[in-house]
């Protein structure tokens, strides 16, 4: 971490949390947060909305700060119902927002191209783009309900399956992103270069980078969690 | 192990602390020894027999920083990263591998070892250009065929062909197979007809 980093608070001002970092934006517009929030702060606003200001300030961290290391002992087990709750609204913010403007962006690019481009880099994104739509499935259909029955029962599961194996399911999803966003930057012909195709890249820088945050939500607080529950119940 | 059998490190770090703390944790395992801690890497001197070099990037010039190899006197010796912040995949690619501040000492020592195996048998090139041999087997990737189909076709071992193909995604930033063959394609390494 660099030395003039500031570390949130509670009382921090929203709009000086935005100042700070701008890309913290995203995390207020998934959250069904309305803007026009005046000079309401980090803790009012999470009160207002009903959100753990703990686990706000924690998300905003790990977004802001590439080295943080949350101290998840001072989560409780209904922060893990929270984090999954902003996960989904997660995968819901890539998917009709992110993603929807990636496909445009690709959309348009390829109308210039030669057929074959055109084919082989449409085949390319949607390859992609039905990759992650699964891979959100997968999460919001058997690893939360996983989650959240863990929390209910009280004892483990029936099931053989343990949160360990999420760990290893959900690692190589950047990897085509990555791909398309160095196709696009550093091998499409120069001549099919324009304003859109600028756009297009920046998107994907942005929901790259978002997507990594995304994991180390789940790598940092989620997984430590629950593997927590699973050792109390076995 | 006596002194002269253990693995030779220098240290090029200007953080006082980081660098004891670092020099204490090598030292304390007995394969290596920590054989000079340098603020600055303009003391090293390349005549030093040195195993691995330890060297955090931010110490070297930006305009240096990619060429990394050439800095050290073409050096033998393994490379690894000391990275405090991010570091452009250019600039970490040079390394052999790369230790965070984070690392426990079973990960730093584990890196060590990895980047010595690392150096030994895939001596960096700063060519960013595919040579020929990896422009044949990018293509052999694109037609879809497996590791072991390459391994054959070109005589080689199937270590080699995974060799070649690491170098091949970190060279383009390319990794997976379709993406791969979207790159041969596009730069007429194969055709779409081979694709039926």
């Amino acid at each position: 971490m660099s030395n003039n980093e500031t570390i949130y608070s509670k009382r921090m001002k929203v709009a000086d949390l935005l100042a700070s970092d701008s890309s913290l934006l995203s995390i207020l517009q998934r959250l069904d947060i309305k803007l026009g929030f005046g000079e309401a702060t980090i803790g009012e606003l999470c009160m207002r909305y009903g959100i753990s200001e703990e686990l706000f300030i924690m998300i905003c961290n790990i977004y802001s700060f590439h080295e943080y290391h949350p101290h998840i002992s001072r989560l409780d087990k209904n922060d893990i119902k929270s984090i999954t709750t902003y996960l989904r609204a997660s995968h819901r913010y890539y998917t009709t927002v992110c993603f929807p403007a990636i496909h445009e962006g690709i959309h348009t690019l390829v109308k210039d191209l030669d057929n074959v481009s055109r084919k082989l880099i449409d085949k390319f994104y949607d390859d992609y783009d039905n990759e992650i739509i699964n891979h959100f499935k997968y999460e919001e259909e058997v690893v939360f309900p996983y989650i959240e029955s863990l929390m209910e029962n009280n004892r483990a599961c029936d099931t053989q399956y343990r949160i360990g194996q999420f760990e290893e399911n959900h690692s190589n999803i950047n990897e085509k992103l990555n791909d398309l966003k160095n196709i696009i930057a550093k091998y499409l012909d120069e001549k099919f270069s324009s304003p859109q195709r600028f756009e297009l890249l920046n998107d994907i820088y942005g929901v790259e980078n978002d997507l990594r945050k995304h994991s180390l939500i789940e790598n940092k607080l989620l997984i430590p969690l629950v593997e927590k529950l699973e050792q109390d119940h076995e | 192990m006596n002194k002269d059998s253990k693995y030779k490190v220098v240290l090029i770090e200007p953080s006082e602390i980081i660098a004891t703390g670092i020099a204490e944790i090598i030292n304390r395992n007995p394969e290596f020894s920590i054989m000079q801690t340098l603020s600055n890497p303009t003391y090293y001197n390349a005549n030093t027999e040195t195993d691995i070099i330890i060297i955090n990037p931010a110490v070297i010039d930006y305009n240096e920083r990619f060429d990394i190899r050439s800095y050290f006197g073409d050096t033998n010796s393994a490379l690894v990263a000391l990275a405090h912040s991010n570091y452009e995949e250019n600039v970490l690619r040079q390394y052999d591998d790369c230790i965070g501040i984070y690392d426990n000492t079973a990960r730093i020592i584990q890196k060590l070892k990895s980047a010595m195996e690392q150096n030994a048998q895939n001596p960096k090139s700063d060519i960013n250009e595919l040579s020929t041999r990896e422009r044949d087997i990018l293509t052999a990737v694109a037609k879809g065929k497996t590791n072991k189909e390459i391994a054959d076709e070109f005589n080689i071992s199937i270590y080699t062909v995974i060799s070649h193909r690491r170098n091949i995604s970190q060279k383009l930033g390319i990794n997976s197979i379709p993406g791969l063959t979207v790159y041969a394609i596009m730069n007429k390494l194969v055709d779409m007809s081979d694709f039926g």
